[in-house]
């Protein structure tokens, strides 16, 4: 059998930027206070159109769990890691604090937390996800943004949503390999 | 205490300034140990580097440079150039060993990096790599000074051969760094690697230059004819570097602008036109190029007191392409919609506290330069 490889799907159609991922991912995560501390986010496209003619985007996101990470290529410690399932994680022991995976991630999806003193990340809330649920920015999300899933199994949601619905990647160019897809 | 040292009143001041620029460093240091990193510098999450790497940096492309400079005469057989061996070896060593201190403040956890690096490699790691090669390189220098203090030049051929090596591969790699992160299209690329070898040679002959002057100046006797020749020399060989390195500043920044390629373009605009254009007009091509090559150009002005000068400028100069390098590489926002963006860039000044480590190490490579001028037979002549 196939392992798994875990992805997310998301439909930024339904995004309406209440940020609730980002505080339930806190919560959940035990995430610092402060402006540099977060494991996911939402950012804003640009305003499009000319008034009464407007429109906006938001693009949710979070750690990629890319299948080619910059982020433990650069590590001088193998403090990053890729499981068998395609999580990518941290091992806050290892991690030296250097921040070169921070320079190396195209995504920003990294930043230094002073409580584990190590760098720290989204790790689809792999202690959920073993334990047969759901990461919390998945769970919390009131208009079903993001769906989990694994992408081996073709039966999974989120395999029949990419089999359906044409996506997209973010910075494909960086040659990555992100799982966190894009429905366009 | 050598005797050309004592009685000289500005010897007690330029210990005090460096003492006092050393307790600043210590003050700051403790700062980080107490508060903790996030509370004292300015990095942030989008600009986790810098002035203390950039210092870093700055300090170990003096080390290298002073190597490669030292090895024109003990390894390349250049006679006038060997009469600096000790004293650039020394530097070297020296400035190596605080640049270490310096990147010490800013990673988290250097303890870790000790033990993890070896039980936990990453071949892959181009820092893996730069430990391991200055490692290597600081055992080589250091065996290198020992020979030469020893006059046992056989060996201090064979160690400066090995250590040259040593100081080309590791600051290539350091220049690795950073042109092996394809997230950063301002530094991406193979030209970092190579660019780092030119500036230290810039950096290696505008040091020496200050060292063989100053040196001079202690004793206050006239320059010897000797010395005169090799700063005559240095001036011409540092005019040759600059003006290479200015080609080399050129042709990084026209593929940047040329057909504006996304990011590296608007990296590089923010040293043209943008937060540290100043820092690049002023500093990087007037103090740092321009006026070192017109004073090294001009055979009435290349005297050692004007080849001193220019190196003194270039070293200033150069201090500032360090942090521009390293900051601009991280202006650009890794993602589109993200806040806090000042005309479409990031920003980042230094901290008090980074300002006073930077301070710290600086003043603390100096103060050890004189000690050991003051503790060590470093004149050569006798050993001839």
């Amino acid at each position: 059998m196939k392992n798994k490889r875990y992805a997310i799907v998301l439909d930024t159609k339904r995004c309406i930027d209440c940020k609730a991922c980002t505080v339930a991912c806190k919560a959940e995560n035990d995430v610092p206070v402060g402006r540099d501390n977060y494991r996911n986010w939402v950012d804003e496209e640009k305003l499009r159109g000319t008034y009464p003619n407007l429109g906006q985007s938001f693009t949710p996101s979070q750690c990629q769990h890319c299948a080619n990470p910059p982020c433990a290529h650069v590590c001088p410690t193998k403090a990053t890691v890729v499981s068998p399932d395609g999580i990518v994680h941290v091992i806050a022991d290892k991690c030296i604090g250097c921040k070169y995976c921070q320079t190396a991630c195209p995504y920003n999806a990294r930043y230094y937390n002073e409580v584990i003193a190590a760098v720290d990340k989204c790790t689809f809330c792999s202690h959920r996800v073993y334990a047969g649920g759901m990461p919390a920015c998945v769970e919390t999300c009131p208009t079903k943004v993001r769906v989990f899933g694994d992408i081996n199994d073709p039966n999974s949601e989120v395999s029949r949503l990419l089999a359906k619905n044409p996506s997209r990647v973010l910075k494909v160019a960086q040659g990555t390999k992100p799982h966190l897809f894009y429905l366009t | 205490m050598h005797p050309i040292f004592q009685h000289r009143p500005s010897r007690k001041l330029w210990f005090g300034l460096l003492s006092a620029g050393v307790v600043i460093g210590i003050i700051g240091a403790l700062n980080v140990l107490i508060n903790g990193h996030a509370h004292v510098y300015n990095v942030t999450r989008e600009i986790p580097w810098g002035i203390l790497i950039a210092t870093y940096v700055f300090l170990v492309v003096s080390s290298t440079g002073l190597c490669l400079v030292s090895s024109l005469g003990h390894v390349f057989g250049i006679e006038k150039f060997e009469f600096i061996g000790k004293r650039a070896i020394i530097l070297a060593i020296i400035t190596l060993l605080c640049g270490f201190g310096t990147i010490g403040m800013e990673i988290n956890h250097p303890i870790r990096l000790g033990i993890y690096a070896i039980i936990s490699p990453n071949f892959s790691s181009a820092i893996w790599w730069m430990g391991t090669l200055y490692g290597l390189y600081l055992v080589l220098l250091s065996g290198e000074l020992y020979f030469l203090m020893k006059g046992m030049h056989k060996g201090a051929f064979a160690l400066g051969m090995a250590g040259f090596i040593a100081a080309i591969s590791a600051h290539s790699n350091l220049g690795a760094v950073f042109g092996l992160l394809e997230a950063r299209p301002f530094w991406y690329g193979s030209f970092l690697p190579i660019y780092f070898i030119l500036s230290a040679l810039v950096s290696g002959g505008a040091i020496v230059s200050m060292i063989v002057y100053f040196n001079h100046k202690e004793s206050g006797t006239p320059m010897p004819q000797k010395y005169e020749d090799f700063m005559g020399t240095l001036g011409k060989l540092q005019a040759l570097f600059l003006t290479i390195l200015i080609f080399f500043v050129i042709w990084k920044i026209i593929p940047a602008v040329y057909g504006h390629p996304p990011e590296k373009f608007e990296a590089t605009m923010a040293t043209l036109t943008g937060p540290l254009a100043f820092n690049f007009w002023f500093f990087e091509v007037l103090l740092g190029m321009l006026i070192p090559v017109v004073i090294l150009l001009n055979p009435r002005t290349r005297t050692p007191g004007g080849v001193m000068w220019a190196g003194l400028l270039s070293t200033f100069g150069i201090f500032f392409m360090r942090f521009d390098l390293v900051v601009a590489g991280q202006l650009v926002s890794m993602r589109e919609g993200a806040a806090d963006l000042t005309n479409g860039l990031l920003s980042y000044v230094p901290s008090i506290t980074e300002l006073a480590i930077v301070i710290g190490a600086i003043s603390l490579c100096l103060f050890l330069y004189t000690l050991a001028e003051h503790l060590l037979p470093l004149d050569v002549e006798e050993d001839h």
